[in-house]
């Protein structure tokens, strides 16, 4: 790793004026599980380090007014471990629990999860089912982004410069859902392919993760769930493959929440 | 006896578990220093120019050094590599230069600042299409990309094929496995002021390494010492002389301070010495009976860029080809192959899991076809005791035969067994120890949704899940494997003047438990308690002679060596007692005080050596390699869902003959991370090559199986007391990963229908030879049976 210089901030406005004057190679440190192999590999080269654990409220994890409010910085294993999370939205305690090992979810976070921008992200099909907004402030203000136009392309976001996301906002609904992980080893593993249902008041709604450029909100039926989804070839699957799987999964899924 | 069969810990449990443990990377010396190794990116190519100057001015840097500052000494198996490569690169990962800095973050920058040049030329990385004509050539010198071929035959084998009833054929493709060691590779190398070399080296071979670094170096193999620390995983990765032992050496002696040359996890799978990449085209014959008949097999083996043990795997191979059951006609030819790719190497089983999953998989397939119980049809053509097989096996202790009825006891077929899963353990033969061992898996009435979303508990009509059992068996050395000139291995035991024993012994622990089961040895001989023994450090300096830890020898070899040490020291006290006129009830402490605490007195240091009753080869290929032989036999249940194919592994009988086991609970953990790592083999791991360069090395993308997808293992210990082994005690190493994939291939077959010669099997790899069979057979009756 070369060296770098470390700041903590202590406030949002803080951390958010920290990282509109640094530029390309200044970068935000949450749980640090996939910056911290990044810069061990020397893969990024950065000047500035914006440490976000002394922020207050961004670990904080709420149910107010029919919105489950989570804290960018809650970590995976907060979110497989709150019982408000496993009363209001079982479906995404669900995918935390599926997600990675127990060290790697202790540090891990929802927002690093997510602006990471992972096409399979775990957490991403679930928050796409549920209706999530992304709030995050910028230089200008705060603003909330539909999850639905949050992801942009592998690795990106919606997020402009100097924008921090600070909170995960997912209304409470009734209705039922599951989350299947598709990977061939059943704990510490990737997505071949994600597929979140729920069906709240006989609607359906289904997400899949790992079979796009994006997680993707799909078509709640198999077929039609197949044919929309754009997945690629890799090392870990064919693109044939995966498009296979979404049409299995999907129909298990929405067999399963019937 | 006491302490033989008890289930003693490790000595170094506790320091394990608690942290004490020192591995490479913990090394501290003062002034070390760390390095780094410019490698390279392309596969095959010319080197124009390396231009290191600059590096050479980095803050931090002591030593630079490219192929010109070292000397051009050829080293390995066929004498066709440098430690830094001068004209051509032959794979991604080659070294071209390397750094020592005072950090390994200095060592880095500075290795950016060298400049080279190299000029692409073209590449070949299928070992299949390595000899065809007009394939670039890995080593131009050469004029071709084949190594060397190995011939066996006994027997006619074209009458035992015109003679069959039954005859099945196939292609087998197996793939490289890394090995994972949880400590990646490194040594420390130090030089004193005399230019004596010390290195500290997690190697598995300490006096061959001695020698063929020393020949690199130029040095006399005296002025080097191998020192080891604890070994954090071998499985016959660290069973050659590899380029950063080399580099570390030649990095300390122009640095003049010790140097590190530690791998990160990375480069230690870049550079792995994986098993080979190999491909056997079989067939095999059997008579209505389903008495075999015939075997025949064509072998291609990747040795990769620069040869290394992957290229004797073939020898192995052939021993299993001649011996694994009783087959009248045998042919065998084995071509091992320059690819543009990382040198192969030794991996536990060394070559016999790959040709065992041709070999066992063909014996279901000619079961299916006579229409006899698989498990029938092995015993119908099992080894015996006091066979001598036509390859020339000798073999003495057998138990194969109580391996398959234990097997075939405790797996009845699916539908035969009580609700609920496990049948009980029936009475045990007299020659059998059960044990059932590690945590049951949930039981399929626990939890209705798995995490991939297999539906579990619907009519059994529309559930995607199809369970099968299948059986394989193992044949392998277990009495050393005479692959050199010397098997052997010495052993010192010395008792002090308290009445201590320290244990000197040639042979490497690496993690198999060899230290304690030698103190087990030495104490049960002596009559004393085991905490009146220890082990010496390892070190060449002070250990004697031994080959290395290969080839599930130690317990054989340096068991022997061991006890007859021990028996020499006894044999001594009680000539001291009866000298000095003591009664023979006087301890060891006073023994030994009398004895050199008087006029022309002498000390008690017991020593032997032993060197198994065994052979090499002939120029026919054939010999008693071994001194005694193991058997074992393993029934997989899985369940296969045949809408993803994915496979899960339920369950696991798996019994092995090991003449005696010394410490029960070493020869199950034998048997377990055996299995651990044949399932990783059979159903996920393989080194992804993307222009011959691992395209996957990372443990996310390079899948061993983790603790939730590990089976209920049930290990049955057969006992057949050799008699030649310490206390009937044979080699148990590596025969546990033996058999698994093929055990699976067959449950696999036997719940879908499909045979599947390919490994790993994937989810994808099942699901399409699903597709494929129910495309070409009968769409709708994909569980139909082979």
């Amino acid at each position: 790793m070369r060296p770098f210089d470390y700041v903590e901030p202590r406030s949002v406005d803080e951390a958010v004026a920290l990282l509109s004057r640094g530029g390309e190679r200044t970068r935000l440190l949450a749980g640090g599980t996939d910056l911290i192999p990044r810069l061990r590999r020397r893969q990024w080269r950065i000047d500035r380090l914006i440490g976000l654990r002394r922020i207050d409220g961004l670990r904080d994890l709420t149910l107010e007014d029919g919105v489950l409010a989570i804290g960018a910085g809650v970590t995976l294993e907060e979110l497989a471990a709150s019982t408000t999370v496993s009363d209001v939205c079982p479906l995404l305690a669900e995918a935390a629990r599926l997600m990675a090992s127990p060290q790697v979810r202790a540090l891990a976070t929802i927002g690093g999860n997510l602006c990471h921008a992972s096409p399979a992200a775990d957490l991403a099909p679930p928050l796409l089912c549920l209706n999530a907004t992304l709030r995050a402030i910028g230089p200008s203000g705060g603003r909330d982004i539909p999850i639905g136009e949050f992801f942009t392309g592998p690795g990106r976001s919606a997020l402009r410069d100097g924008e921090l996301l600070v909170q995960v906002r997912v209304p409470a609904v009734e209705g039922r859902g599951v989350y299947l992980k598709f990977s061939p080893r059943r704990a510490m593993d990737l997505a071949v392919v994600g597929v979140a249902c729920f069906r709240s008041h006989g609607v359906a709604t289904v997400a899949v993760g790992a079979a796009a450029p994006t997680p993707l909100r799909v078509p709640a039926s198999p077929d039609e769930a197949a044919a929309r989804c754009s997945p690629i070839d890799d090392l870990r699957a064919s693109a044939e493959y995966r498009r296979e799987m979404v049409r299995v999964l999907t129909r298990r899924a929405l067999e399963i929440v019937p | 006896m006491t302490l033989i069969g008890q289930r003693i810990p490790k000595l170094d449990a506790a320091d394990k578990a608690t942290g004490r443990s020192r591995y490479i990377q913990d090394l501290r010396l003062p002034g070390l220093l760390e390095a780094r190794v410019l490698r390279s990116t392309v596969p095959h190519g010319r080197i124009v120019s390396v231009d290191v100057s600059r590096a050479r001015e980095a803050p931090g840097v002591f030593a630079v050094l490219a192929s010109q500052d070292i000397p051009p000494k050829r080293y390995g198996y066929a004498k066709d590599t440098t430690a830094l490569k001068g004209d051509r690169v032959r794979r991604i990962g080659d070294e071209i230069a390397a750094v020592a800095a005072v950090d390994a973050d200095a060592a880095a920058e500075a290795l950016d600042l060298i400049r080279f040049e190299i000029e692409p030329l073209p590449a070949v990385f299928d070992p299949e299409r390595t000899l065809d004509p007009g394939a670039p050539l890995v080593h131009e010198d050469r004029g071709s990309n084949l190594v060397r071929t190995h011939d066996y035959a006994h027997g006619r084998v074209e009458e035992g094929f015109a003679r069959a009833a039954h005859v099945v054929e196939g292609t087998f493709r197996l793939p490289a496995q890394a090995h994972g060691c949880l400590g990646p590779a490194g040594a420390v190398a130090e030089w004193d002021a005399r230019g004596r070399l010390t290195l500290h080296d997690p190697t598995q071979i300490p006096f061959l390494i001695q020698r063929d670094l020393a020949d690199t170096l130029g040095i006399p193999p005296s002025d080097l010492r191998i020192i080891q620390p604890t070994i954090a995983g071998g499985f016959g990765a660290r069973l050659d002389l590899y380029p950063h032992e080399i580099i570390s050496a030649l990095l300390a002696r122009a640095a003049g301070r010790p140097v590190r040359l530690a791998m990160d996890r990375e480069e230690d799978f870049a550079t792995d010495p994986v098993r080979p990449r190999t491909v056997v085209r079989m067939r095999t014959a059997a008579a209505a009976d389903g008495a075999l008949l015939a075997r025949e097999a064509d072998v291609i083996v990747d040795c990769g860029a620069y040869v290394s043990w992957g290229a004797v795997t073939p020898i192995v191979m052939m021993h299993t080809m001649g011996s694994f059951y009783r087959v009248p006609h045998v042919k065998y030819r084995a071509r091992t192959v320059y690819t543009n790719t990382a040198p192969t190497g030794a991996f536990r089983g060394f070559g016999n899991p790959e040709i065992t999953f041709a070999i066992e998989s063909q014996m279901d397939e000619l079961a299916a076809r006579i229409g006899i119980d698989p498990v029938e049809m092995r015993l119908r053509n099992a080894n015996q005791p006091g066979e001598v097989t036509p390859q020339g096996s000798r073999i003495t202790s057998c138990g194969m035969k109580e391996c398959l009825e234990a097997v075939r006891e405790r797996m009845p077929p699916p539908g035969t067994r009580p609700p609920g899963g496990r049948p009980l353990l029936r009475a045990a033969g007299e020659n059998l120890v059960a044990s059932a061992t590690q945590t049951e898996t949930e039981s399929p009435s626990s939890p209705a949704i798995c995490p991939a979303g297999r539906i579990e508990g619907t009519e059994p009509a529309r559930s995607p899940l199809r369970r099968g059992i299948g059986v394989a068996a193992v044949f392998h050395v277990g009495g050393g494997a005479r692959i050199y000139r010397s098997d052997g291995c010495g052993a010192m035991v010395k008792i002090d003047d308290f009445g201590k024993a320290t244990v000197v012994v040639g042979a490497t622990d690496i993690g198999q438990g060899m230290e304690t089961v030698a103190a087990q040895m030495a104490a049960e001989e002596l009559g004393v308690p085991l905490e009146a023994v220890r082990i010496a450090p390892a070190d060449t300096d002070v250990r004697p002679w031994d080959v290395g830890v290969h080839a599930s020898r130690t317990t054989f070899i340096a068991g022997n060596a061991v006890r007859a040490a021990a028996k020499d020291a006894k044999r001594q006290i009680e000539a001291a007692r009866t000298a000095l006129g003591l009664p023979p009830d006087t301890p060891y402490d006073k023994v030994v005080r009398s004895e050199h605490f008087r006029d022309q007195g002498s000390l008690v240091i017991g020593r032997a050596y032993f060197d198994p009753p065994n052979a090499m080869v002939d120029a026919e290929n054939k010999g008693n390699v071994s001194a005694a032989y193991v058997f074992g036999a393993h029934a997989a249940e899985v369940e296969v869902d045949v809408e993803t194919g994915q496979v899960r592994v339920l369950r696991v009988v798996a019994a092995h003959d090991v003449g005696r086991a010394i410490n029960p609970m070493y020869v199950e953990g034998q048997i377990e991370g055996g299995v651990m790592q044949g399932i990783g083999y059979a159903l996920l791991e393989e080194v992804i090559l993307r222009e011959g360069g691992m395209s996957n090395p990372n443990f996310l993308d390079y899948r061993m199986p983790g603790p939730q997808d590990m089976p209920s293992i049930e290990t049955v210990i057969v006992e057949t007391n050799d008699p030649s082994g310490p206390f009937g005690a044979k080699g148990i190493g590596e025969p546990p990963l033996v058999p698994v994939a093929a055990a699976i291939a067959n449950a696999v077959a036997n719940a879908t229908g499909v045979r599947l010669r390919e490994l790993p099997m994937t989810p994808e790899r099942v699901w399409r030879a699903l597709r494929a069979w129910a495309d070409v057979e009968a769409p709708g009756e994909i569980c139909g049976k082979e």
